[in-house]
């Protein structure tokens, strides 16, 4: 075969290599959160994958579509981030719900504008309000590290957008005075920025259009986590709003460069 | 001469390059004209099956347009002559025999140059931007772009193709600039200018990627046509062609041609002949030829009029099970945005929001990405980097074909 020089790690070239990578960037974060219980981490895992493999299954069988297994990663993300101690029927309901309403209705895998796992979470927060996300200890943000590198060097994760989100929390937070637990919001913005914001479907498309997306996930979650909220369901909350609003952004950064291309072009929109 | 260095699309592949030496061969057996190459022309046959033609002399014109005629490549015998669908060109073979050649040149009309370029065979040299067609005979571009980028090394050296070419090479730009009041880019690699540097003769010169060699990039950073204009493009051997037309008189079919490729014994550049057949040139080796450099080539029996390079590769592994993979390609895959997808294209537009109005045809969205500054090889890089296996290039055709009913 033709052998083109690369650079760098190249993306994968199919659905299961993309959830492949997320897996793997995704496997010392949960070996972290799991060090303290693995029992409850393993069996917590196995419901949530179990029912959103389950869901994801019976979608393509019914539509004749090939598996992308990304029910894994939803499943890993969601486990990573609740209480150990949640109920099991309310975990199977968030998945079933989430995996549901978030990606299969609009065709699965990459069709969608939300990240499954972020509904899930603002799912649980929103139906079961006894239901507190753990805070995190700061092995969880020194562990997010190395799959964020994989994924910022295969173009899964863009920069730009963590880059923004990370100032304008930065920002924001050495406005409004001394945080209390600084290592819990760090390891927060990590995996949050990594895993839910960065959501190659969730998020934004466009250059101009991932920095403000950045800025505006990192803006919600400090605006967010004022007062009692816990870190982790600010940045939740934080992604599923900015994700929402990742399309406008989109859509306003291309009517901009459009009007400009059409100012600079000769002929002056005679085919437009 | 201002400089452009293009970091999106494909670097060049890493396969052995020809030594730049231009080796010249004898007539293919065979040439022909195909049907896809002038994509809308409905031909009227001025020849028909079995009867003998010169180099240069009309086969047929195009049916709407009567003045522009599309002639032979080589002397022989036009042996096979096949339709297409609703009566368009498939297929026009002319099987070669020198001792058909007249040596006496024709004599050159005092017409306008365009008159001359359409009723010689030269006007299918011309692709139009928007759209990627051939002009229409009274159009008037905002721009001509000689296209004489040298952006991989399997492909042939224009400085090197040029050498002994020069007076036909500068003959041909005049003639160009005679088509618009407007100006002519000469665009070619970094280093000694290709051509005259005269009044409306600009050079430009592009480095990087694959993607600086297309016109696409080209016209995207000179003159960009996304929103309003027109601009053609034409590739340095068809000018060299142009300026011989006007010099001598006579049709030159001549073009030089890299053969190279995993397969190709030895990497070579031959002066071969427009529409030849590949499996002469390629020796009688590989299985799977492309017409075309291989990002944007194309598996083809006879040498596109737009290609300077053939690729000689591997033959493609048999499928274990060829309906099986049938099926799996018609599966709707879904469309991840990566990095690597946000640079395959080179023109100033958003690739992943292109590639999502692409891949569900909307033409309007496609339109504000400035799909309309794009043809097919502007966008192959995508389809090879998207997890989905949309074939874009189709996709952009179905897009634009639906923009041009809609302008016209």
């Amino acid at each position: 075969m033709i052998t083109f020089p690369t650079p760098r790690i190249a993306a994968p070239r199919t659905v299961a290599g993309v959830t492949l990578s997320q897996t793997l960037a995704l496997m010392l974060p949960a070996v972290a959160v799991a060090w303290s219980a693995p029992l409850q981490f393993v069996a917590l895992f196995l419901v949530a994958g179990g029912v959103a493999l389950a869901w994801e299954v019976l979608f393509c069988l019914v539509r004749k579509r090939g598996f992308s297994f990304h029910g894994i990663t939803t499943a890993l993300i969601v486990t990573i981030l609740c209480p150990p101690d949640l109920a099991y029927w309310q975990l199977i309901l968030a998945i079933s719900l989430g995996v549901v309403l978030a990606e299969q209705v609009f065709g699965g895998r990459g069709f969608g504008f939300l990240s499954p796992a972020t509904v899930v979470l603002s799912l649980l927060m929103i139906s079961f309000p006894q239901v507190e996300l753990p805070i995190p200890g700061a092995m969880l943000g020194l562990a997010t590290v190395p799959g964020a590198v994989l994924l910022i060097l295969m173009g899964l994760v863009c920069w730009r957008v963590m880059l923004g989100a990370g100032v304008a929390a930065g920002v924001l937070l050495s406005i409004g005075g001394p945080v209390t637990d600084p290592g819990a919001v760090a390891a927060t913005l990590a995996f949050g920025l990594v895993f839910l914001v960065c959501d190659p479907t969730a998020s934004s498309t466009t250059r101009a259009g991932r920095w403000l997306y950045g800025v505006l996930a990192g803006g919600l979650f400090v605006n967010f986590s004022q007062g009692a909220i816990l870190p982790f369901e600010a940045m939740v909350f934080a992604a599923l709003l900015a994700s929402i609003f990742a399309p406008l952004l989109d859509r306003l950064v291309i009517l901009a460069h459009a009007y400009r291309r059409r100012a600079g072009n000769k002929g002056g929109g005679r085919h437009a | 001469m201002r400089h452009f260095h293009i970091r999106q699309g494909d670097p060049a592949p890493q396969t052995p390059a020809p030594a730049q030496q231009v080796e010249n061969i004898g007539l293919p057996r065979e040439v022909a004209l195909l049907g896809r190459d002038i994509a809308g022309v409905r031909p009227h046959f001025v020849v028909s099956e079995g009867e003998g033609v010169t180099c240069g002399q009309t086969l047929f014109t195009d049916r709407k347009q009567p003045q522009i005629a599309f002639v032979s490549p080589a002397s022989g015998v036009v042996s096979k002559l096949t339709y297409g669908s609703r009566r368009t060109l498939d297929l026009c073979v002319v099987t070669v025999a020198p001792e058909n050649e007249k040596p006496s040149p024709h004599k050159m009309p005092d017409a306008a140059p365009r008159e001359i370029l359409q009723a010689r065979g030269m006007w299918s040299a011309f692709v139009t931007r928007p759209f990627g067609r051939m002009p229409a005979p009274d159009a008037v571009p905002d721009a001509i772009v000689v296209n004489a980028v040298h952006t991989s090394p399997q492909a042939p050296d224009p400085a090197v193709v040029l050498e002994g070419q020069r007076d036909a090479f500068h003959l041909g730009l005049s003639v160009l600039t005679k088509l618009t009041p407007a100006d002519v880019f000469l665009c070619q690699s970094p280093g000694k200018p290709l051509g005259p540097e005269g009044e409306r003769i600009i050079h430009a010169s592009f480095s990087g990627t694959m993607a600086a060699g297309l016109p696409g990039t080209q016209i995207d950073r000179l003159c960009p046509v996304d929103f309003g204009g027109a601009v053609w493009s034409i590739s340095y051997q068809d000018v060299i062609a142009i300026g011989h037309l006007f010099g001598t008189g006579t049709y030159m079919a001549r073009r030089v041609v890299s053969i190279t490729g995993p397969q190709a014994a030895t990497p070579k550049l031959v002066r071969s002949v427009l529409g030849a057949r590949l499996a002469e040139l390629s020796e009688g080796g590989a299985a799977h030829i492309l017409s075309g450099n291989p990002i944007t080539g194309r598996d083809a029996q006879f040498l596109g009029p737009f290609d300077d390079q053939v690729s000689l590769l591997e033959p493609r592994p048999q499928a274990a099970d060829p309906s099986r993979q049938a099926r799996r390609a018609t599966i709707f895959r879904p469309l991840i945005p990566s990095a690597s997808m946000e640079k395959a294209v080179a023109t100033d537009t958003y690739a992943i929001p292109l590639a999502r109005a692409l891949s569900v045809g909307d033409s309007d969205a496609a339109q504000r990405l400035g799909c309309l500054g794009l043809i097919e090889e502007d966008v192959a890089a995508l389809t090879r980097r998207c997890t989905s296996g949309t074939d874009y290039a189709a996709m952009l055709r179905r897009v634009l074909d639906e923009l041009e009913l809609d302008a016209a």
